[in-house]
């Protein structure tokens, strides 16, 4: 029988650790234990059948670091992995019972934005990894020892593009249940099912008792099989060997209380033993079997939040949509990420749960700008996000990348659309978003919308996507056009919830197109629609008035706990006052009669964009303010810092307020073309990932009027220099921190002379020194951020 | 799991580049506060260190691990160690979220983006420090004296050697920090070092910033307020 038709169906056990035992055997330090696959190959079948003599069902094969990253024959050690594991398991005489299991264990890097590994190439490391493994004969692929959620996505994604394989994920939680990088049990749990592996457990870190709680957690909210594997406890050392502490007696006794909790799966990890699997099969294999149970919740998560759809309703923020807004288009088109990061931060800060993220303009590259955004936002922000798109490859770029399991907006009831969607969504996971509309139109009663969205569900089971996991939209449109529209309307919600127990959404203020006073109809629609079960409300939280409802909404039907939202919100609410800007006022009064020259000395940003925009609205001239107030006050506060009377902080909070006065006049002369000195690229070079320092040239060349290109941080030579070849640019600034990265700094130089001969190359950083820079090649050693715009102003001036 | 222990806000202005200056504006004061809070709150420190015997000869320092003896050639290090026949090799980070935190911040200002590097700088060390203090405690008790960290990369123990680190305590696997190829960490707020053992309480060796190489250049040094 099949592995897949007996996971959750009976007991099965795993293998227990490896490492302790083949050190015993003589492994030495920094060996790779996956080089005796070809070396040792008796030692590794030893191994590998003393599991299986123990009673295991799953043994892995000796593969856990079996990646490119450490070995350039990565497909001959796996295959020669899986070979070892099917001899040892015939020789056990196991053949009909057992299965090989392709090991699969983190890459050692960590993924992008946090490492350097991008979502893309981790997939490829593992998919080399996991079809050596399959076209061999592995019966199950088993992805361990995860610490990064993203990462086992990416070993997950890569495992069913190779094949169709059963696949095992087991994570590396901390005893307060969280990831590394942040994620708990439930948001992970979420995104592996979403993933559609075949069971979800956890390994590693502690031994089964820390484990206990864990399996508790696992268990409440799982609906696949779980396998625990736990440490012999924890590691010492003792007459230079290394040993643990739980012996196979104690070990075994816990994980009989831990099979009790209704897990499926049993193994051990680090320290754990043959003898410590025999004894826990032992009590463990008669103890009475509980299948896995469904659960019906319902989670939207990112690396490291987990937002519940469910009774309390949830914010959507709805800001990062070009509909309508012309910054915004203006952002997408010029490629500044940073303001769409504003954005995020903004509607996070003013209380949204998830961001819809919307970045469709006919002029751009939707597919590219959607990875970008989503990789950008998700290095900001722990907000869940809401991927917006009609772009069927823009939908599943962004679904790929994304990390952890996402809202998709949106599926409708026609039938080609669901085609499109729906595989999608059933590949990678996510929450979907569905419209009640069809190759008839939009139906104006709620008979007609209730009928498609039943359609849609039956076609979600089809496709093996939970209901749970279907959110359907009550279209919301205004009411100036249909009276009738907002009964519809909230009669659509009402009934989805009744109906199908199911969830609903809203983009809350279509229903005053065309009106005066937009937020008052908002508002109150909002109320209502939560009254009628709306679980999830797109909305700008910025609106103090939709934010009002909401939390007056949540204090009311008794979801705000000690009604500590509320009070937070309001505690210095005055009343008869609009709730029209919610959020923090802008800076106390006195700053008002700083003049711009001042507030960009003192470093007050706020006001020095105000005074900015005053100086325009007198009619001044943007360059004449530019020439006579900012640059002569920049050049003081820079001087002050040469001269060691102003520290790196007020420089750098000058630099804030001069680019928040710089942005008005940007806006102001939206239209008008823009004079700069010239174009100067930055870059952290090769291996280097600090780019504070660099950051902190960007915003200074800026104010003086250079425009940058930041190729950001760890960029190669070529790009560095094919970017100066097509924008012809005169000085390029390199920055590198560590020395070993100034070899990669050298490198560009060299390539820079030898293709765009002429560049003047600037160069700093930590550990530049004047001599290191004539040594390398370099025209000139900027000691900081003030140099580098002298060092520009001697070359453009001349 | 926060911090846990407080960063000293004093050692977040030392790494802002504040050197002697105690009129810090009330403003500035209070975004530095804020920005230790944060990171204090959205620590999730982690440690692993182990003890070895050691080896010091005149120019290397040998460490004896369960498989293999690894060399480190350092002068700096000898000097740090001599006298010891144990170290404890450690291994400790603060968790990702500070990077991003500091990412947070550099959207909008590069101001406070150099106030969260420097909070977190701070937050390690502090962490550091409190993890040390318990150590000598515990070492004295048994009548064994704890030398300084140090750290590869310091003096002439050269960086090569995270390399060692790394694999003798595995660090990725164990508290999940990445060495990347130009062998800086990942989490960027992490440490490695090694804390030399001795029998008597003397500090030989460490000549604190003055015996460093950087000692004249250094923005950070503590001895030249």
């Amino acid at each position: 029988m099949g592995l897949r038709e007996r996971l959750g169906k009976e007991w099965l056990f795993c293998d227990g650790g490896t490492g302790s035992i083949l050190q015993g055997m003589g492994l030495k330090g920094g060996e790779l234990p996956e080089t005796w696959n070809l070396t040792r190959p008796d030692d590794i079948r030893s191994l590998n059948k003393s599991y299986f003599d123990a009673g295991s069902n799953i043994v892995n094969t000796n593969t856990f670091g079996a990646n490119r990253f450490k070995f350039d024959n990565v497909p001959e050690i796996v295959k020669a992995a899986v070979k070892i594991c099917q001899e040892a398991r015939h020789e056990a005489g196991r053949d009909n019972d057992a299965y090989v299991a392709i090991d699969v264990g983190p890459t050692g890097k960590l993924l992008e934005p946090m490492g350097d590994l991008a979502f893309n190439d981790a997939v490829d490391v593992f998919a080399e990894i996991i079809k050596a493994g399959y076209e061999a004969g592995g019966d199950v692929v088993v992805i361990e020892t995860m610490s990064d959620s993203y990462e086992a996505k990416a070993a997950v994604v890569a495992a069913h593009e190779v094949c169709a394989l059963p696949v095992i994920v087991t994570m590396v939680y901390d005893e307060s249940g969280k990831l590394l990088t942040g994620g708990g049990v439930e948001g992970t749990v979420a995104m592996l099912e979403g993933l559609k592996v075949d069971a979800i457990g956890i390994n590693c870190g502690f031994g089964p008792k820390q484990m206990l709680p864990i399996a508790e957690r696992l268990v409440k909210c799982c609906s696949l099989p779980i396998v625990v594997n736990p440490n012999a406890g924890l590691p010492r050392t003792e007459n230079g060997a290394t040993v643990y502490d739980v012996d196979p007696e104690d070990f075994s006794s816990v994980m009989e209380e831990i099979a009790k909790l209704g897990v499926h799966v049993m193994g051990g990890c680090c320290g754990t033993t043959p003898a410590h699997i025999n004894t826990m099969i032992n009590k463990v294999k008669t103890l009475p079997f509980i299948p896995p149970v469904e659960k019906n919740d319902t989670y939207v998560t990112s690396f490291a939040d987990c937002v519940k759809i469910g009774k309390k309703p949830v914010i959507i923020g709805e800001r990062i949509n070009p509909t309508g807004k012309k910054k915004l288009q203006q952002a997408l088109r010029e490629n500044n990420i940073d303001y769409i990061l504003t954005e995020a931060l903004k509607q996070e800060e003013a209380g949204a749960h998830i961001l819809d993220v919307n970045v469709g303009l006919p002029e751009i590259d939707e597919p590219v700008m959607m990875e970008t955004a989503i990789l950008k936002i998700q290095s900001v922000t722990n907000l869940p996000l809401q991927i917006d798109t009609t772009d069927i490859e823009a939908l599943e770029r962004g679904m790929r990348i994304y990390n952890g399991k996402p809202m998709i907006n949106s599926v409708n009831g026609k039938e080609e659309n669901i085609k499109a969607v729906m595989p999608l969504v059933a590949k990678y996971g996510g929450v979907l978003v569905a419209l009640p509309l069809d190759e008839g139109g939009i139906p104006e009663t709620s008979d007609g919308r209730i009928a498609i969205a039943k359609r849609i569900y039956e076609a979600a089971d089809s496709y093996g996507i939970p209901r749970k996991d279907i959110v359907i939209d009550g279209l919301a449109m205004t009411i100036s056009s249909d009276p009738n529209s907002a009964i519809a309307t909230l009669d659509t919600v009402r009934r989805v919830r009744d109906e199908f127990s199911g969830h609903s959404i809203l983009g809350v203020s279509n229903i005053s197109f065309g009106l005066p006073a937009r937020e008052l109809v908002n508002s109150h629609f909002l109320t209502m629609a939560m009254q009628n079960g709306l679980s999830c409300a797109i909305i700008n939280p910025c609106n103090g008035p939709m934010m009002a409802s909401y939390r007056s909404f949540n204090a009311l039907m008794n979801m705000d706990p000690n009604l500590e939202e509320f009070i937070n919100a309001y505690k210095d609410y005055v009343a008869g006052t609009s709730a029209s800007s919610s959020g923090p006022k802008s800076s106390s009064a006195n700053n008002t009669v700083l003049s711009l020259a001042e507030a960009i000395e003192r470093g007050v940003t706020g006001r020095a964009a105000e005074a900015m925009k005053e100086a325009l609205d007198s009619g001044r001239e943007s360059l004449e303010i530019i020439d006579s107030d900012l640059i002569p006050a920049l050049d003081r506060v820079g001087k002050g810092y040469e001269a060691g009377t102003v520290f790196l902080p007020q420089l750098l909070m000058s630099a804030d307020a001069a680019k928040a006065a710089f942005a008005v006049v940007k806006e102001a002369m939206a239209d008008k073309p823009r004079n700069t000195k010239g174009q100067v690229i930055l870059a952290t070079v090769k291996g280097d990932i600090h780019d504070i320092g660099k950051n902190i040239v960007k915003v200074m060349l800026e104010n003086y009027g250079y425009d940058v290109i930041d190729l950001g941080k760890d960029v190669p030579p070529e790009v560095i220099v094919d970017c100066a070849i097509e924008n012809n640019i005169r000085v390029v600034g390199l920055s590198a921190l560590m020395t070993t990265t100034v070899a990669s700094m050298e490198e560009t130089i060299k390539l820079l002379r030898e293709k765009k001969p002429g560049t003047k190359v600037v160069v700093g950083g930590a550990v530049m020194t004047p001599e290191y820079s004539d040594q390398i090649g370099a025209d000139a050693y900027a000691k900081d951020a003030m140099a580098t715009v002298r060092y520009c102003d001697s070359v453009f001036d001349s | 799991m926060p911090l846990e222990v407080e960063i000293p806000l004093k050692e977040i202005q030392r790494y802002m580049g504040y050197r002697g200056i105690t009129d810090i504006a009330p403003e500035m004061q209070e975004k530095i506060r804020k920005a230790a809070d944060q990171v204090s709150i959205q620590s999730h420190p982690r440690i692993i260190s182990r003890e070895y015997r050691i080896t010091v000869s005149e120019k290397t320092v040998v460490i004896h691990a369960d498989n293999e003896d690894v060399t480190l050639e350092s002068e700096s290090l000898v000097r740090n160690l001599s006298g010891c026949c144990g170290a404890l090799l450690l291994a400790a980070t603060i968790g990702p979220a500070c990077d991003m935190l500091v990412r947070r911040a550099g959207v909008t200002s590069a101001a406070e983006a150099s106030i969260y590097q420097a909070a977190g700088a701070a937050a390690i060390e502090a962490f550091l420090d409190d993890y040390n203090e318990k150590l000598k405690t515990s070492y004295e008790a048994r009548g064994l004296f704890l030398r300084p960290r140090f750290s590869p990369g310091y003096g002439d123990l050269k960086l090569e050697h995270q390399k060692d680190w790394f694999r003798l305590l595995d660090i990725t696997k164990q508290i999940g920090i990445e060495l990347t190829d130009s062998l800086l960490m990942v989490p960027t707020k992490s440490v490695t070092a090694v804390i030399g053992i001795g029998i008597s309480r003397e500090r030989t060796g460490c000549a604190g910033c003055a015996g460093c190489n950087k000692h004249a250049t250094c923005e950070f040094s503590k001895e030249r307020d």
